[in-house]
């Protein structure tokens, strides 16, 4: 069906003309979708705009035939320093950017780029909460090309310990705080339109004493506005008044700037990465926002023989939580019992991003064949090619253009010889935004 | 060994019917209603409880030592939301409850260690800025961990910060009781998931001193962990410290005035007296003598107890002394003061041989103190724990440790309270813990054997009507000798019958008689030893 539609799609003539360029491959790894067997890509414009299997090309359409290639969504890695520097000071900035830690010139984006990543959410340095990730294509010359987003996610350090559990309770109780004061400014603003409106209903022999009443109010009001139906009546009145209309809503005052970021959180306009490193992290994490329900957040955190994230792998699992960690088999704590973390929370039902084991480009290297091992031993194929493209790009929040092979998504493509989880497979060409980058292709 | 224990144990059938008696009244009660079944009402209100989302938990048919004195055979232990509701026979179980069946085995109740390491709480790598102590490894009877964590706390009349100074600066000291005491931190650090947590809970260990504080052992959560904080006091009382002795006498001194000042002007009642000044008054000493907290000494030596015995009774405290080696030797004087002693059974220190009379260590020492009305407490030589080099002497070595202070003659009765109400009282949380009575938190472990026999498991632990601790299903201890297993169709055993019976699973559940036959040699030893038991009861 969906093969037929598409089809009828490319026998019309081509919209939009121009850089149109179809691909024929071996095998599409959709993501969303499953396999495509005898897959066709048609790009348009950096999007992709059909695709499906065996689909017909129209005359004069150029069709990249590449048989033997297997393509996937360009590879997405959620949590990165590489190329920046780490130190673990501890720190209190939620609002900060790493923008100055990017080095555009760096050689590792390059490599990077080559071994099939197009896009990386690079997080903020320091342990605490030490700001917000930036998201960015390893493709660029400067940082603003880099650029994707600057908020992909606010970085949180929670561990079971007083005073990292204390940093959250003050954040929020911060914005707790501030809303209180929103909440009397607007109620102070309220009174102040309801005082006005009825000094100017009143008549004009009464004008007098308005004159007295009105600039008390002036001064309480502060960037306070009047709404319109007032306006009206006002604008019969002495001009003295017009001071008074900036505008028609009550505006709040500015959170600052460090109480910002927690309250996008709790109204959802941005996303938690809490970081933890062991299972009591975890229940202490929902100890602290047991009264902010509305947190949206996704759990990061390494993988040791001395971790013990099995244990709440069901919680996490029940939740649906999704969960960024790296491809790795650990012991059971203070034995030799394996146990495949990452296929055990898949099960539960969490959802799963991998990050290479280690930050550096030699980790990235490795980084298909450590999730291809882990596939080996348990965890399922389908999830572990989400958890390095798709939910990936959910954790950055970048779902809606990136991670998987969907009409109307970026064409962020990366071509392989062969099975992308097979370590002998190499990367032929990479296309980033419909534009090859990477590879000896036409 | 094992026969002496068995034998003290049980009790003559009178007396422990007299001990039972508040407990059975409301079993008897049932009975005379019709007995059997249990009576429509109780079915009802199981239905409003279940209604209100009550959870039920069973421990049932077991021997329940109940840490009061009490020892009910075969009997069962009903917990309703973590607390225990009932003890007895014949208890209605509503059908949803969670159930262990402890048929043939012990229930007593869950220990409690004091002066425990800090790992049973919050493992090996939490240890993370200052609110927590990497002091793990240092032993833990030298330098007493209140001292070491309280340093900045008024809490501790620790010699570090006492001795000297403190007196010739009252205003300094004023500062320090303006500030808050901080609460323990242990709810924010607990950790619910650590190995170390779990030995503990194979020892038997449901309550632990962590620092200053009361910790219930809690498994996979961390809400309510917090028993008790501060209840003890640490105040300094050592010969090699004659200054330290006069400023904690100074100290009392100045708080009994300050307490004697302040309750003539509450009688007064005159609105215009000005309340007495705290200015310069001992924070420590001030909880100790109004009965916030207990004073805790560290003293071992025959004229540091007897001092310590003396100035209690100036006081009108009751104090508790930990070590107290010599303690035998004095037993009448601590006795009168109302002391409780924290005995390390095996410690042994030599007799100073200078004097005549007698001295250092005594097997005996715990057994001539309880006979002189001192309640004994028992903590191993080390409170530490761990997986390797476990000398026998750390806390898994528990219940071990108070067994030797049965060898020195204590009744078993006084030995299983050393290490359950004893120390609960010490942490001022017996009203939660320590014995298993109704309305108690539903702490129970269930062992295999007598719980002061080196040779015991713990098989199962409960905290708080929570199954924590199924010895079968632990990594750490399922194949040290297995759990006999019950008369059910086993596979493996059927296998190992015959294939042409393990086909079906009809086939399976008839060959249950055969199975039993089979098991039997694994079985007669323990049932020769039960036998003896029951030989030994009808004997007495």
């Amino acid at each position: 069906m969906l093969s037929l539609f598409l089809s009828s799609l490319l026998l019309a003539p081509p919209p939009g003309g121009g850089d149109l360029v179809a691909i024929r491959v071996k095998r599409a790894e959709t993501i969303a979708s499953g396999p495509l067997e005898h897959a066709l890509i048609l790009v348009e414009d950096g999007k992709i705009v059909a695709l499906g299997e065996d689909l017909p090309v129209e005359r004069g359409i150029p069709v990249l035939d590449r048989p033997d290639w297997v393509v996937t969504p360009g590879l997405v890695n959620a949590h990165t320093r590489v190329a920046g520097e780490r130190s673990p000071a501890r720190l209190f900035e939620p609002q900060s950017r790493p923008t100055f830690d990017v080095d555009p010139r760096h050689e590792a984006w390059e490599e990077l780029l080559e071994l099939g990543i197009t896009t990386v959410g690079f997080y903020p340095d320091g342990s605490g909460i030490p700001g917000q990730a930036l998201v960015l294509r390893p493709h660029g010359e400067t940082l603003a090309e880099m650029l994707v987003s600057d908020s992909a996610y606010l970085k949180i350090q929670l561990q079971a310990s007083a005073s990292s559990k204390k940093a959250v309770r003050e954040a929020f109780a911060k914005v707790d705080e501030y809303l209180e004061k929103v909440a009397k400014e607007r109620e102070k603003w309220e009174k102040d339109q309801e005082k006005k409106k009825k000094s100017s209903s009143k008549t004009s022999s009464k004008k007098e004493e308005e004159k007295k009443d009105d600039p008390k109010a002036e001064e309480k009001k502060e960037g306070a506005l009047t709404p319109e139906d007032e306006k009206e009546e006002e604008k019969q009145d002495d001009k003295k008044s017009t001071d008074d209309k900036k505008g028609d809503v009550f505006v709040p005052p500015a959170p600052d700037e460090k109480v910002k970021p927690f309250l996008d959180l709790r109204e959802k306009s941005l996303t938690a990465m809490m970081s933890i490193r062991k299972a009591a992290d975890y229940l202490h994490l929902l100890d602290v926002l047991k009264k902010e329900k509305d947190v949206q957040f996704f759990l990061q955190f390494p993988l040791s023989d001395d971790g013990d994230l099995y244990e709440v792998a069901t919680k996490i699992g029940e939740k649906g939580l999704t969960v960024v960690t790296v491809p790795e088999v650990t012991l059971q704590v203070n034995s030799l019992r394996e146990r495949n973390i990452p296929a055990e929370l898949v099960r539960a039902g969490a959802k799963l991003v991998l990050t290479p084991r280690f930050d550096t480009v030699r980790g990235h290297e490795d980084w298909r064949a450590d999730v291809g091992r882990l596939v080996g031993q348990g965890l399922a194929r389908e999830a572990a090619l989400a958890a390095i493209t798709l939910e990936a790009a959910r954790a950055l929040g970048q779902a809606e253009e990136i991670g998987s092979l969907e009409v109307g998504k970026r064409a962020d493509l990366v071509f392989w010889s062969g099975d992308p989880l097979e370590p002998s497979s190499k990367v032929e060409a990479v296309m980033l935004g419909g534009e090859f980058v990477v590879g000896d292709v036409p | 060994m094992s026969d002496r224990i068995r034998r003290s144990v049980i009790y003559p059938l009178s007396a422990l019917l007299l001990a039972l008696a508040p407990v059975l009244a409301p079993i008897s009660a049932q009975e005379g209603e019709g007995g059997g079944p249990p009576p429509e009402e109780g079915g009802e209100e199981a239905k409003t409880d279940d209604e209100k989302g009550a959870k039920y938990f069973a421990i049932v048919g077991g021997d329940v030592h109940t840490g009061t004195g009490a020892v009910l055979r075969g009997a069962t232990v009903l917990a309703r939301n973590g607390k225990i509701k009932e003890i007895g026979y014949d208890v209605f179980v509503p059908p949803e409850a969670e159930k262990v069946d402890a048929t043939g085995l012990r229930v007593y109740p869950g220990l409690v260690a004091l002066g425990a390491t800090t790992r049973l709480s919050q493992g090996l790598g939490a240890a993370e800025g200052p609110e927590l102590g990497e002091d793990e490894f240092e032993h833990p009877h030298d330098k007493p961990r209140e001292i070491q964590w309280d340093g900045l706390l008024p809490v501790a009349l620790a010699p570090e910060s006492h001795v000297g100074g403190d007196d010739e600066h009252p205003e300094l000291q004023a500062e320090e009781e303006g500030a808050e005491e901080e609460k323990s931190e242990i709810e924010d650090t607990f950790d619910p998931f650590n190995s170390f947590l779990v030995l503990a809970l194979a020892t038997g260990i449901t309550t632990a001193q962590q620092s200053t504080a009361a910790v219930k052992l809690k498994r996979y959560e961390i809400d309510g962990v917090l028993l008790s904080d501060r209840n003890l006091a640490s105040v300094t009382w050592g010969l090699a410290n004659p200054i330290g002795i006069q400023s904690t006498r100074k100290k009392f001194a100045k708080a009994a005035e300050y307490l004697r000042e302040l309750r003539a002007w509450r009688a007064r009642n005159d609105k215009n007296e000005k309340e007495p000044s705290r200015r310069g008054v001992d924070t420590t000493a001030l909880k100790v003598l109004s009965g916030e907290a207990q004073a805790l000494f560290r003293a071992s030596a025959r004229e540091e107890l007897l001092g310590i015995a003396r100035f209690a009774q100036e006081h009108g405290f009751r104090p508790v002394i930990e070590g107290c080696d010599e303690g035998w030797t004095v037993a009448d004087e601590l006795g009168r003061a109302g002391a409780t002693v924290i005995l390390t059974p095996r410690g042994r220190s030599p007799k100073d041989e200078r004097f005549v009379r007698p001295g250092g260590a005594s097997i005996e020492n715990a057994a001539r103190l309880h006979a002189a009305g001192v309640q004994i407490a028992v903590r191993p030589e080390s409170t530490s724990i761990d997986f390797v080099g476990t000398a026998g002497r750390d806390l898994i070595a528990l219940p071990v440790e108070a067994g030797f202070a049965v060898r020195g003659g204590l009744s078993e009765q006084a030995a299983l309270e050393a290490i359950t109400i004893v120390p609960a009282r010490v942490l001022g949380i017996a009203h939660r813990v320590g014995t298993l009575e109704p309305g108690k938190d539903c702490d129970a472990i269930v062992t295999d054997g007598d719980l002061l026999h080196y040779q015991t498991f713990v098989q199962y632990t409960v905290v708080d009507g929570k199954l924590v601790y199924d010895k079968e299903q632990e990594i750490y201890f399922a194949h040290i000798r297995p759990r006999p297993k019950k008369p059910e169709p086993a596979k493996e055993e059927a296998e190992a019958a015959g294939a042409e019976k393990a086909e079906t699973p009809a086939e399976e559940g008839a060959e249950e008689p055969e199975k039993g036959a089979e098991a039997e040699d694994e079985d007669e030893a323990e049932e020769e030893a039960k036998d003896e038991k029951k030989d030994d009861s009808k004997d007495e």
